[in-house]
C-alpha cells in the first residue's frame, strides 16, 4: 500500500474487506440453508420500488467477465442463462432452455434448446445464436474474463482462451476460434463438446460466463457496451441508468418469459462504507441491509431492528492452510494436530460474531457434498494432543516458533492472535503471526514455492458442485498451494468428476473429502453466514447459500407493500 | 509577465515528465498486479498471466513507460486495467464533482475565515479571539470522518433534515461541503490571525495611524493586505487539495468524486489510472503554485516576477 494512503488504512480496510462483508451475507445452518425467508402477506404495489445497497461501484457488468458479488449480482438480475438452480437444492433446472439437455456421447456432449418465446428486453427473440456468441465471448482471449477458465471443460476453449494474442497471427486465432465445441445448431439448439464426461457442466449453465448477447449491442457499444442504452438483456430487470459512482436504477422487463415481474423499480446505492449504510437503512433510504458484525450488538438492543434480522446461508469456508512440503506440517500429525486443537464454536462466539463454525468438512452447508457427520477435525485437545506425540516432530525444534502468515489488518490480526492462544493452551505449541501487506500475501500464496508454512484463505463456490470445491481447490494441481499430495485422493476426485451415476458420483466425493479432512492440508476454520436487515414491506425474498443481499433465482417474486 | 507565466508553463512540461517517470516507477516497484483483486481468493495462475499479457503488464518496465509516454503525447490516458472504462473517462466524470465540492468548500472556509482571523487579531485576547481559536484548535485536531459520522447520526438519522443518500441536490451537498472545509477553514483563521498581529505591529501600520489615516484605511489597505501573503502562500495549495477530492468525505457522502477513486487505483495497482491521477494532480498543484506566485507581485509590488 502507498504511503500516502497510510492513514487512511482503517477505512481502506473496511473498504478492501467490502467485498467480504458484502459476500458475507450468507447464512448459517442455525437455519435450514436454502428458504423462503420472507412469506408473502399484504398486497404487492404495483409502483413498488426496491433499494439496496451494491456496496462499492461494479469494476464491470459485463456478464463474460463479472467475477465479484456485485458484479455478478448486477448481471443476474439482467440477464438469464439456460438452466438456473433450483433455490431449494440447488441443482441445475431448465430456465432459457425449454427441458432437461440431452447428454450423449458418454457424458461428453450436450444439447440444449432454446425455449419458445424468450425475448430481450428491446423484444427482439433469443436465439441458440446469442448463447454461441455468450459463451464463446468467454474463451475468446480478447474479452479478459476471469472466469473463463470454468468453460476450460469445453473442448478447445482452453487453448484459445490462453493464446497470446499479440503474438499469434489471425490465422492461428481464427483455427482456435474454430475448434472450440460450441455450436448453434440452428436458432433453437446448441450443442456443446466436453473434454471428458463432466457431470456438472447442468451447473456451469446456470452461470454469468454463459449469459446470451446481442451482436447488436457488442457492435452498437464497442468497449461500453455495457451502459444502459445498449446493456440489453433477457432477464427479470432492465439497467434504465448508471451513475457511476453514485447508482443503478432498473426497471422490470414488462416481457420476461415468466411474467412481467412484481417489482417496478430497483434502485442500487453505492455506499461502500458500513456505518453509513447501516445509518441509511434505520434512515429508510435502503430496504435491505448486509449486517456487520460490529453493529450486532447495537441491532439486538433495538427490538424494532431485531424483528428485522435474519440470516441468510453462504457459500464460502475459510480454512487455515498448511505448507506440506516444509517441516513441522510435511508430517500430517501435526496438521491434524493443529486442525483438531481449536474451538470453532468458541472462535465463532468470540471472534468471528456472524459464521458458523466449520466443525464438519470443507464444503459448507447448502452446497451439495456437505457432509455433517465428517467429525474428522473436531475440537478434542486430547486427541491432538496425541496426534502430535505421534508425530516425528514431537519435541523438536520446529514445534518452537511456527511462523503463521497472514495479510495484514487489524481483523485478521485479532483471528490469528486468537488461534496462537488456542494452540499454546492446546497443544503447548507457539505460534508467531507474521503480518504482510495484503497484496503481497496474495503473490505469497499464489506459488508452492513461496507458500508460507501456515496461512489463511477462503474459498467461495464458482457453481455448486463438489467438483467445485474438491478438484478444484484441493487437488494437486488445484488452486491451493499446500504442497500436498495424495494420488489416491488425485484419482478419486479426477474419476468422481466424469462419473455419470449421481449417487456413485457423491459417494466417491463423500470418502475423498474424508480423506481431506483426515490428512488436512489445511484446518477448516468456518462457513461464512450472514445477517441481513430487511424492512418489513420487502416480501418474497428467497435466501440461498449462492446468494448475496438477495434471490437471484426468483428476482420476479420479490415484491414490496405500501410502505409504513 | 506574459513572458513570465509562459516560461512558468514550459517548465511543467519537464516537470510533469519527472512526475510521471516516479511515479511509473513507484507504482510498478510495489508487489502485486492489478489482476490480484481479492486476497482472500487468488484468480489461477494462469489466468493472472493471460490477463498480463493481454494488457501489456508483462513486458519489461522500459517499453512500458514508452508506450505510456506515446500514447499521453497523443492525449490518451489509456484504459483502467480493472474497469470497463477509460482514463480520461473515470476522470472527465468523477473531477468535476469533486473540483465542484472542493470549490465550494474552499469558498466557504475563506468567507468564514477571513473574517474572523481579522476579527480575532484586531481584538486580541477577547472573547471571540478565545472562541475562534478554541474553534480552530477543535477544526485542525478532530478528524474528519469523526465529525462526519457525528454530523451524519445527528442531521441525516435523527434530525431527518437531510439525505444519506444520493448526490447532486443542495441538500446532499451542504454537509459533505461543510465538514471538507472545516479543516481548512480552521487552519486558514488560525494564519489569518497570525499574519494580521505580526503585519499590525509594523512600522508602516504606525506611520499609516500616525498620518492620519482612518481605522478602516489602515486596516484594509495596510495591514490586511501585507497579511494576505502568507495567506495566499497557504490557499494555492490548499485549493488543489481541496478540489482533487478526499477520500474520506467521498466515502462517508457518497460523493462519486476522484478522490476515492485514486485512493483505490493505488491499492489496487490500476496502473493508467494512478498514472492519469497523479499528472491531474500535479498538473493541479503547478498551476496553483504559480497562480499564487502571480498573486505575489500583485500583493507586494516589491516581488518582480522574471
Amino acid at each position: 500500500m502507498a504511503s500516502a494512503a497510510l492513514h487512511l488504512r482503517p477505512l481502506v480496510a473496511v473498504l478492501v474487506t467490502g467485498g467480504l462483508v458484502l459476500g458475507a451475507c450468507f447464512g448459517g445452518p442455525s437455519t435450514p440453508p436454502n428458504q423462503t425467508t420472507t412469506v408473502g402477506e399484504g398486497q404487492p404495489d404495483p409502483n413498488g420500488e426496491l433499494i439496496t445497497n451494491l456496496g462499492s461501484e461494479p469494476d464491470t457488468i459485463d456478464p463474460h467477465r463479472a467475477s465479484f458479488v456485485g458484479e455478478i449480482a448486477v448481471v443476474m438480475s439482467v440477464f438469464e442463462g439456460l438452466m438456473t438452480l433450483d433455490p431449494k437444492t440447488l441443482k441445475p433446472v431448465p430456465a432459457v432452455a425449454a427441458k432437461e439437455p440431452e447428454v450423449t456421447n458418454g457424458g461428453k456432449t450436450w444439447k440444449f434448446t432454446v425455449r419458445d418465446g424468450v425475448k430481450f428486453s428491446d423484444g427482439t427473440p433469443v436465439t441458440a445464436k446469442d448463447f454461441e456468441r455468450g459463451f464463446m465471448r468467454t474463451c475468446d482471449p480478447k474479452t479478459a474474463g476471469d472466469y473463463s477458465f470454468v468453460l476450460y471443460i469445453v473442448v478447445g476453449c482452453e487453448k484459445w482462451n490462453l493464446m497470446d494474442v499479440r503474438k499469434s497471427s489471425t490465422a492461428e486465432l481464427d483455427a482456435a476460434k474454430k475448434a472450440v465445441g460450441i455450436h448453434a445448431l440452428n436458432d433453437k439448439d446448441i450443442q456443446f463438446d466436453l473434454t471428458e464426461p463432466a457431470a456438472y457442466f447442468g451447473s456451469i449453465a446456470y452461470m454469468w460466463v454463459g449469459m446470451p448477447v446481442k451482436q447488436e449491442s457488442l457492435d452498437k457499444g464497442g468497449e461500453r457496451w455495457t451502459e444502459p442504452a445498449t446493456y440489453i438483456g433477457n432477464g427479470p430487470f432492465k439497467l434504465t441508468s448508471w451513475k457511476h459512482n453514485e447508482n443503478m436504477t432498473f426497471e422490470r422487463n414488462e416481457g420476461y418469459w415468466r411474467g412481467a415481474p412484481k417489482l417496478k423499480k430497483w434502485t442500487r446505492v453505492m455506499l461502500n462504507e458500513g456505518a453509513v449504510a447501516f445509518a441509511a437503512y434505520r434512515g429508510n433510504e435502503i430496504d435491505i441491509l448486509g449486517v456487520a458484525a460490529e453493529d450486532l450488538r447495537t441491532i439486538e438492543s433495538e427490538s424494532d431492528l431485531k424483528g428485522q434480522l435474519q440470516d441468510v446461508p453462504g457459500s464460502c469456508t475459510y480454512y487455515i492452510g498448511f505448507n506440506a512440503k516444509r517441516p513441522p506440517m510435511d508430517d500430517p500429525n501435526v496438521r491434524l494436530a493443529f486442525a483438531k486443537s481449536f474451538d470453532r464454536e468458541g472462535y465463532i462466539k468470540e471472534i468471528q460474531k456472524i459464521g458458523a463454525a466449520a466443525s464438519a468438512g470443507f464444503i459448507p452447508p447448502g452446497i451439495p457434498g456437505y457432509d455433517k457427520d465428517d467429525q474428522t477435525q473436531k475440537y478434542d485437545p486430547a486427541a491432538a494432543k496425541a496426534a502430535l506425540a505421534k508425530s516425528k516432530y514431537s519435541g523438536s525444534a520446529e514445534l518452537r516458533n511456527v511462523k503463521f502468515t497472514y495479510a495484514s489488518n487489524s481483523r485478521t490480526k485479532t483471528r490469528v492472535e486468537w488461534l496462537q492462544q488456542q494452540w499454546k493452551a492446546n497443544i503447548g505449541v507457539e505460534v508467531v503471526p507474521d503480518p504482510v501487506d495484503s497484496t503481497a500475501y496474495t503473490q505469497l500464496v499464489k506459488k508452492q514455492e513461496t507458500t508460507p508454512l501456515m496461512f489463511i484463505l477462503g474459498w467461495c463456490a464458482d457453481f455448486p458442485d463438489q467438483q467445485n470445491w474438491l478438484t478444484t481447490v484441493f487437488h494437486s494441481s488445484g488452486i491451493a498451494k499446500t504442497g500436498w499430495k495424495n494420488d489416491k485422493y488425485d484419482d478419486l476426485v479426477r474419476q468422481a468428476d466424469q462419473e455419470t451415476d449421481k449417487a456413485k458420483r457423491d459417494g466417491m466425493y463423500q470418502e475423498a473429502s474424508r480423506m481431506l479432512s483426515q490428512e488436512a492440508p489445511a484446518a477448516w476454520l468456518y462457513y461464512v453466514t450472514g445477517k441481513i436487515l430487511i424492512k418489513p414491506w420487502v416480501k418474497g425474498v428467497t435466501t440461498t447459500a449462492l446468494d448475496s443481499v438477495l434471490s437471484q433465482f426468483r428476482l420476479w417474486a420479490v415484491y414490496v407493500t405500501k410502505k409504513g | 509577465m506574459l513572458n513570465y507565466v509562459a516560461r512558468r508553463m514550459l517548465l511543467l512540461i519537464p516537470t510533469l515528465f519527472f512526475v510521471a517517470v516516479i511515479t511509473f516507477a513507484l507504482a510498478h516497484a510495489a508487489p502485486g498486479s492489478p489482476f490480484d483483486k481479492n486476497p482472500d481468493r487468488p484468480l489461477p495462475q494462469a489466468t493472472i498471466a493471460r490477463l498480463e499479457r493481454l494488457y501489456g503488464v508483462d513486458r519489461p518496465l522500459h517499453e512500458q513507460f514508452v508506450l505510456y509516454l506515446g500514447n499521453l503525447l497523443r492525449f490518451d490516458l489509456g484504459s483502467s486495467l480493472v474497469k470497463d472504462r477509460s482514463v480520461a473517462e473515470i476522470i472527465g466524470s468523477q473531477f468535476p464533482v469533486s473540483a465542484q465540492l472542493g470549490l465550494q468548500a474552499l469558498f466557504l472556509a475563506l468567507a468564514v475565515s477571513l473574517p474572523l482571523g481579522v476579527i480575532s487579531a484586531l481584538r486580541q485576547n477577547s472573547g471571540v479571539d478565545y472562541a475562534s481559536m478554541a474553534f480552530a484548535t477543535i477544526g485542525t485536531t478532530i478528524p474528519s470522518f469523526v465529525i462526519a459520522i457525528v454530523a451524519i447520526y445527528l442531521f441525516a438519522v435523527n434530525l431527518k433534515l437531510v439525505p444519506i443518500v444520493g448526490w447532486g441536490t443542495p441538500r446532499h451537498m451542504i454537509l459533505p461541503t461543510l465538514i471538507l472545509s472545516l479543516g481548512a477553514m480552521a487552519f486558514l483563521t488560525r494564519v489569518t490571525r497570525a499574519s494580521m498581529l505580526e503585519a499590525i505591529r509594523q512600522d508602516y501600520v504606525r506611520t499609516a495611524r500616525g498620518k492620519g489615516l482612518s481605522e478602516q484605511m489602515v486596516i484594509v489597505g495596510h495591514v490586511l493586505k501585507n497579511a494576505m501573503i502568507p495567506i495566499a502562500t497557504i490557499v494555492g495549495p490548499a485549493t488543489a487539495g481541496l478540489i482533487t477530492g478526499s477520500f474520506i468525505i467521498e466515502v462517508l457522502f457518497n460523493v462519486p468524486g476522484l478522490g476515492r477513486e485514486f485512493v483505490l487505483s493505488i491499492t489496487r495497482r490500476d496502473y493508467p489510472l494512478i498514472m492519469g491521477v497523479y499528472l491531474l494532480y500535479a498538473f493541479i498543484i503547478a498551476v496553483a503554485n504559480l497562480t499564487v506566485d502571480i498573486l505575489y507581485g500583485l500583493l507586494d509590488p516589491r516581488i518582480r516576477l522574471k
